[in-house]
């Protein structure tokens, strides 16, 4: 079996899984850090449910953000020895600045929140969910930083084959960083807010209790996901120069400076297939449709008014078939970033062939069904949960209950020693 | 600086087996078929501080690719099965614990726990792997790989992910005569007795077998250190055992937290200067400095990360003191 290939179709699957949660997950911590801000300003228990109810789903999201996480750091090491061997001095430092001041931050701060409803003051309550969604972000920009360098290689030089760091403001600087970042970031903000946009419409469309929380979360979810699709678009499209400048070969079709670039690979490291699979701009053309698609959410924006957009009821059904559209335009858009710079792991500096593990063929075909059996099932798992506390309603979620009362969700109450 | 870094690196590493150990001990422990309102119990008395504690082993390996780059290469690949083994574990505790009180029939709940028992299983099993064929070298090649996984499976292997097993459970347990509410940790107090008892057992077989194995003897730069510091780790449990018998839980919790830290110690001391000891090739041995990144990367690291330990240890000591002492009734049940 190809070592290669099965090593990629794992990353492949990892990655894609990973930014389904961790989009959902930047994108309604944002959206809570206002929730909760406004519930400790305004004293209003109005905001504190709405909280309580999103923080679950966030909650409930998050694990398997974490989960898959965790994967694909191992990989790197575990099918991608070459990547640290080579590349490790320079690749390695902001993924270790991701894990040390990012991470390992955010889900400590996390475990606080969750279990210091009732037992902090307010105050510091919320200054932890603050802190979880600043370094969730500082966790989204050395991602990106580290991912840029792979997509345009900065800032080192090459000593006896191996990469060595020379200047790290270079990383930061990266003309592939700063506006995928913004897309990146935007592209989270509109997936979480339609998000809480459909499942508010779900619960209108069908009447349930708590009618005004409801509307009020689906003004919330429909005005971050109207702006988000402006900015989405504006990075996008923002991306194309700076990218193309750096990476010739990336969007397909042949221009001087693409061909220029794949005679020098020639010279430098021997013939071979340097252009990128034509799948991955087939699925941006797709991504873009999606987008031009989910601009149309300036025109709810003014059904807002009096409540338009609930009375219509059809703009509710237009907002639930439009949740999954972020999560296809995703998945798309990173297939482009990542299947574009093929067939570099470090663009026009370390070819993935040379940066994967010497694994047997069968022990990698082990590690990838095995893994991608376990992460897809914990993933539709995670979703089937999801939607079921998203169709319970803000009655009782367990994230923020008293502590006195008894569980509504339990089917007998069980005593905690109390 | 290396040396600095490859501390930094222990600490994170065993932090995590002290704290992820304790989590997987309770995981074990869920095994026990006890009724549904113990294994939440248990399960809670781990809460506020299970999030901040794997992140410990996601910080070891961000340390392990940024400071130790080919090390993380050769150390994970050369591992494959055992890496992968304990990577399904904390994958399988880690949505487990987080998911398990989400669906409210009981059948669901039991079977996460079974999933949090398994995956813990698995977790100690793979470390115990890892930590075992660091110490009886790898088939490293003058070429820098290391060669295959079959050099893995030895029997010196298997005991040492059994003592593993057998030193989280004991610390789980006496975790939670530390946590659960005074009648109910004492309650637990014979079992946590019994099983570090088993956890001298099992931590004396390996490393009889340890000496017994030509590997590893020849792998110990430093054999006189590895073999105190294994008397340590005895004498930690022995310690925790006769505290658990004067009820002094504090005590015994800190003594298999030492017993938890030390097997990393051992592996770094025993070792050093090196840090992976090749079977085949005594040149191709790989010395920490030699595995560490290059020095502006470690300078670079040095200036971003090392102001922020405070903060990073601060935090966690933050949760730890929040949530101090026995779970009660005003104590949040959300696992």
């Amino acid at each position: 079996m190809d070592t290669l290939l099965l090593a990629r179709l794992q990353f492949a699957a990892t990655a894609s899984v990973h930014f389904l949660f961790v989009a959902v997950t930047l994108g309604l911590v944002t959206l809570l850090v206002g929730l909760q801000t406004a519930w400790v300003v305004t004293g209003n228990p109005r905001w504190e449910r709405l909280t309580r109810f999103w923080g679950q789903l966030y909650v409930i999201n998050y694990v398997l953000g974490i989960a898959t996480g965790i994967v694909m750091e191992f990989q790197f090491g575990l099918n991608w020895s070459g990547l640290s061997r080579y590349v490790g001095n320079v690749f390695g430092a902001p993924l270790a600045i991701e894990t040390l001041v990012a991470f390992f931050l955010e889900s400590t701060f996390l475990g606080m929140w969750i279990f210091g409803w009732h037992r902090l003051r307010r105050g510091v309550h919320l200054a932890l969910l603050w802190g979880v969604a600043l370094t969730a972000y500082a966790s989204a920009f050395w991602i990106m930083v580290a991912n840029s360098w792979l997509q345009n290689p900065v800032g080192y030089e090459v000593r006896d084959g191996v990469a060595h760091l020379t200047d790290f403001s270079a990383l930061l600087t990266n003309p592939a960083l700063w506006t995928a970042l913004g897309h990146v970031v935007s592209a989270a903000l509109l997936t979480g807010g339609l998000l809480m946009a459909g499942i508010s419409a779900w619960h209108l469309l069908r009447r349930t209790p708590d009618h005004d929380l409801f509307r009020t979360s689906l003004r919330i979810g429909v005005v971050t996901a109207t702006l988000a699709i402006s900015l989405v678009q504006g990075f996008g499209f923002a991306q194309f120069r700076p990218v193309g400048a750096v990476q010739p070969t990336k969007f397909g079709g042949t221009s001087p400076e693409a061909e220029a670039l794949v005679a020098e690979w020639t010279a430098r490291f021997g013939p071979g297939d340097y252009l990128p699979p034509a799948l991955a701009s087939v699925g941006l053309g797709f991504m873009i449709l999606i987008g031009f698609g989910l601009g149309l959410l300036w025109l709810l924006l003014p059904l807002l008014w009096r409540d338009w957009i609930i009375r219509l009821r059809f703009p509710l059904w237009l907002l639930m078939l439009a949740v999954p559209l972020p999560f296809v335009a995703l998945i798309l858009g990173w297939i482009s970033r990542e299947v574009g710079r093929q067939p570099w792991v470090a663009y026009g500096l370390l070819p993935v062939d040379q940066a994967v593990s010497p694994i047997s063929g069968w022990l990698m075909a082990v590690s990838l069904t095995g893994f991608t059996l376990l992460l897809g099932t914990l993933a539709v798992t995670n979703w089937v949960l999801l939607a079921r506390h998203a169709a319970r309603g803000a009655a009782d979620p367990a994230l923020g209950r008293p502590p006195a009362q008894p569980a509504a969700d339990d089917t007998r109450p069980e005593p905690t020693f109390a | 600086m290396e040396l600095a870094w490859y501390a930094l690196l222990g600490l994170f590493f065993a932090g995590y087996l002290v704290l992820g150990g304790y989590d997987y001990g309770v995981g074990l422990l869920l095994a026990r078929g006890v009724d549904p309102a113990r294994r939440r119990a248990a399960l809670n008395a781990v809460g506020p501080f299970f999030l901040g504690n794997e992140v410990w082993l996601v910080a070891a390996v961000g340390i392990l690719f940024g400071a130790f780059p080919v090390l993380e290469g050769e150390l994970l690949a050369g591992s494959y099965p055992a890496v992968l083994g304990a990577l399904a574990g904390v994958i399988l505790v880690t949505a487990g614990v987080q998911l398990r009180s989400r669906p409210a029939s009981r059948s669901a709940r039991a079977g996460w726990d079974r999933v949090i028992a398994v995956g813990s299983l698995l977790a100690a099993l793979g470390w115990g792997t890892v930590l075992a064929g660091l110490l009886q070298g790898v088939p490293l090649h003058a070429d820098g790989h290391v060669a295959g996984v079959a050099h893995l499976f030895t029997p010196f292997a298997a005991a040492t992910a059994l003592a593993v097993v057998a030193l989280v459970a004991a610390h789980g347990a006496t975790f939670l005569t530390l946590r659960l509410p005074a009648a109910e940790a004492d309650r637990l107090r014979p079992l946590a007795r019994r099983l570090i008892v088993a956890a001298v057992i099992a931590v004396a077989t390996a490393a009889a077998v340890g000496l017994l194995s030509d590997r590893v003897r020849a792998a110990a730069q430093r054999p006189a250190i590895g073999v105190l510091l294994a008397i340590l780790l005895v004498a930690a449990l022995l310690v925790a055992h006769a505290a658990l018998g004067r009820r002094r839980v504090g005590l015994a919790f800190a003594a298999t937290a030492t017993a938890l830290a030390l097997p990393v110690v051992l592996v770094g001391a025993t070792l050093w200067p090196y840090v992976l000891v090749s079977t085949v090739d005594p040149g191709a041995s790989l010395a920490v400095a030699d595995a560490a990144a290059s020095a502006p990367t470690l300078r670079l690291l040095g200036w971003l990360a090392l102001p922020l330990l405070p903060a990073l240890l601060g935090f966690q000591a933050m949760c730890w003191w929040i949530f101090r002492g026995r779970t009660d009734g005003r104590a949040a049940v959300y696992w």
